[in-house]
């Protein structure tokens, strides 16, 4: 079937858009501000600055290039921003380029194992089975109703603009596995849902980073990091901030609350 | 060249591409896969960024449904008797491309994308997959250094 390619503006563009992919816009209907298309591509690869990317981009509020949806779908290549950043950052774009590495990387193991990214690549570091983790994602995860404001705000956020900071899908990614005990799976294919730069490379090969099983140990924090990296936004709205809060606690503490059953020790530090 | 139909896939939604450089004057169709937005559940959100892109590629046929058969169906009202287009890794690529060939007897001509850095064979042998260093130590100086002969 031929779809319309003439549109006046934006809304228009939507509109229709809802009509003829009614499927996507029952399950979730919300359109994100970040433009598709080569000229907003290069826009946003005129504005990154490399050195102020390589201080700052732990931080939630960091200098980081928004580029990933771009790259995921080729409207520019990775070979062309390596290019762009290089020259205007020289030895300064070093950590820019190495984050690039990363994409070329699981892309490779990806041209390697193709569908088996969605199979463990290795066992598991945490103690656990694989089949002492939950299929299916909790609805409260996937609705933002957890009661835990960083988590909701990371749900709310993917739901809402397709994207979320690297550090933030790494703490999602912890939570969903290894404080819910979640298999790494079910939350994979709800951030492809979502996600703008949805890649199965990056993205499963992430949460199996993040799950240990292409990794030496499991990735998890504690509220100290979350905090630190987000200025405390999330922490200061928190009713659970000193209810419960799952998160304060010590790396050691939280080996041993996470991971009794782990042989070895999987400490962060 | 009248006989090529290029197709445009969601790994690179360029105006710039290879296919549509090497083939300026061809007609140039892209297929949203039924099949991949149910198995993905993808949301409106992505649908409306990677149109916004398609919007931006001149000239574009935009689909939906059945990649091969919607395919097909272009080249046959445009009279185009081969497919060009450019490298994915998925592997459901490699099998629509396979079917199309088997099919509708439409030969599908892949053309490369630049790397995201040029290596030559003794460093692509010394790449090893098992974790990011084994990979990235090898080539970091060749991928931090710029290559001349793009530097202008
Ligand atoms: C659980 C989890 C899921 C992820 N899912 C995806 C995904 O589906 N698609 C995706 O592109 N990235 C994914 N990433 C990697 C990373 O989080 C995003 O690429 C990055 O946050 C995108 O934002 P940015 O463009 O502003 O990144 P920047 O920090 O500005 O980085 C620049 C570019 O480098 C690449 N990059 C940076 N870090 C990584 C990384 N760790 N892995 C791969 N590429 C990287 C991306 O292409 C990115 O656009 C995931 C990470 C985690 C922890």
């Amino acid at each position: 079937m031929k779809l319309k390619t003439v549109f006046n503006h934006r809304d228009e563009l939507i509109a229709y858009l809802r009509e003829t992919f009614p499927d996507a816009a029952a399950r979730s209907p919300e359109i994100a501000d970040t433009r598709g298309g080569r000229k907003a591509a290069e826009a946003a690869l005129a504005q990154i600055k490399p050195e102020r990317y390589a201080a700052t981009r732990n931080h939630l509020k960091g200098a980081v290039t928004r580029l990933a949806a771009y790259l995921r779908h080729g409207v520019l290549t990775l070979a062309e921003a390596r290019r762009a950043v290089l020259q205007r950052g020289g030895v300064k774009a070093e950590k820019l380029v190495t984050e690039f590495a990363w994409r070329d990387y699981w892309q490779r193991v990806y041209a390697q194992i193709g569908d088996g990214i969605w199979k463990d690549r290795e066992s598991l570091k945490t103690g656990w089975r694989p089949t002492d983790y939950a299929e299916k994602l909790p609805d409260d995860i996937a609705q933002g109703t957890t009661g835990l404001r960083c988590m909701d705000g990371f749900a709310d956020e993917l739901r809402q603009t397709g994207y979320l900071h690297n550090h933030a899908r790494m703490w999602l990614a912890a939570y969903v596995i290894h404080w819910r005990r979640v298999r790494w799976q079910a939350g994979a294919a709800w951030f492809l849902e979502h996600l703008l730069d949805g890649d199965p490379a990056s993205n499963n090969l992430s949460w199996q980073w993040v799950a240990s099983t292409f990794a030496v140990k499991p990735y998890y924090f504690n509220r100290d990091n979350l905090e630190q990296f987000t200025d405390g936004v999330y922490c200061r709205a928190c009713q659970r901030y000193r209810n419960g809060c799952p998160f304060e606690a010590t790396y050691d503490e939280l080996q041993t609350r996470l991971f009794p059953r782990a042989s070895e020790r999987v400490s962060n530090r | 060249m009248k006989d090529v139909l290029i197709w445009i896939h969601g790994d690179c939604l360029n105006p710039h591409s290879p296919a549509l450089l090497a083939h300026p004057d061809a007609p140039r169709v892209f297929v949203f896969d039924e099949e991949v937005l149910a198995h993905y559940r993808l949301s409106l959100k992505r649908i409306a960024f990677m149109y916004e892109c398609l919007l931006e590629i001149p000239r574009v046929e935009i689909r939906k449904g059945q990649v091969v058969a919607e395919l097909a169906e272009a080249a046959r009202e445009q009279g185009c008797t081969r497919i060009v287009t450019v490298e994915s890794i998925a592997p459901r690529f490699a099998q629509l491309r396979a079917k199309l060939q088997r099919e509708h007897n439409l030969p599908v001509e892949v053309l490369p994308l630049e790397p995201f850095a040029e290596l030559s064979q003794t460093e692509q042998a010394r790449i090893e997959l098992k974790r990011f260093s084994r990979y990235w130590n090898p080539i970091k100086a060749k991928a931090l250094a710029l290559n001349q002969s793009f530097d202008w």
